[in-house]
């Protein structure tokens, strides 16, 4: 079974869509509600790099639309299951009135693989099992 | 404003957090090892109850805590009742980005209206007026 999982997030926001935009393009603002640390480079084709919880997702601007649209690669570097590249963020910015509708859309998501699944459940279950019982 | 995470279009039909069901159950002993059991493939609850100490009762309430949480799978076979592990517990991509994205974008409201408070504060509001 391969069909790709599109998972959907919307919220709406208090400023127009200029205001918003750019905290999906620059690094130091981006890391105030995502991540940790980024390297941004926003032009088609340019680097998209954030760590977050010491995940290392690393992708690709495809799209750089200001101030409604922004598209980029998802993936983590060293993951199989979602290697860089791999899956595809559509984030639209909608002006309504004041406020600005962020829709975000996330593509390509890896379909359910049964061993995929029992593989991440493994580690899991592993994890939990170490945080308690100790080291 | 509302605590409420906006839901999300993927396997959100479970009501309250699943994460929190999904942890409770785990943070026993007894149902990790029957996770364990079950990862292998389908057993029977009697064969489950077997490897333990505890009263079938008790072990029938472990896997009854499990598949709610939506860790293992519960079918009958006439008078027995067969679990496995749910194939689609925990994935772990999904479950990432699922619970990601949703949050993320609740910090990026906050963030965002917080920096725009901050500047309708600062430079034009010259007539103010307490």
């Amino acid at each position: 079974m391969t069909v790709p999982e599109v998972l959907k997030a919307t919220v709406r926001i208090g400023a127009p869509p200029a205001e918003v935009f750019p905290y999906f393009t620059d690094p130091a603002l981006m890391i105030q509600w995502i991540g940790e640390w980024a390297d941004l480079r926003p032009v088609p084709g340019g680097l998209f790099a954030l760590d977050f919880s010491k995940t290392p997702v690393r992708g690709r601007y495809l799209e750089v639309e200001p101030p409604r649209r922004v598209v980029f690669t998802w993936g983590v570097a060293g993951k199989d299951s979602l290697p860089p590249g791999s899956t595809t963020v559509e984030v639209t910015l909608t002006e309504d009135g004041p406020d600005t509708v962020v829709q975000l859309l996330h593509h390509d998501l890896p379909a359910e693989e049964f061993d995929g699944h029992l593989k991440g459940w493994t580690s899991m279950l592993d994890l939990l099992v170490q945080l308690h019982t100790g080291p | 404003m509302s605590a409420a995470r906006p839901r999300v279009g993927v396997d959100s039909s479970d009501e309250g957090d699943p994460a929190d069901a999904i942890l409770r159950a785990l943070a026993d002993p007894h149902r990790r090892q029957i996770l364990r059991l079950v990862r292998g493939g389908e057993l029977a609850a009697g064969q489950i109850a077997s490897h333990f100490d505890a009263t079938q009762q008790a072990v029938s309430h472990h896997l009854q805590v499990l598949a709610r949480a939506g860790l293992v799978r519960e079918r009958r076979d006439g008078a027995r009742r067969l679990y496995s592990l749910d194939p689609q517990a925990l994935d772990p991509v999904r479950e990432m980005l699922s619970e990601l994205w949703p949050s993320a974008l609740e910090r990026l409201k906050y963030v965002v209206e917080q920096d725009q408070k901050k500047k309708s504060a600062e430079p034009k509001r010259a007539g103010r007026r307490p």
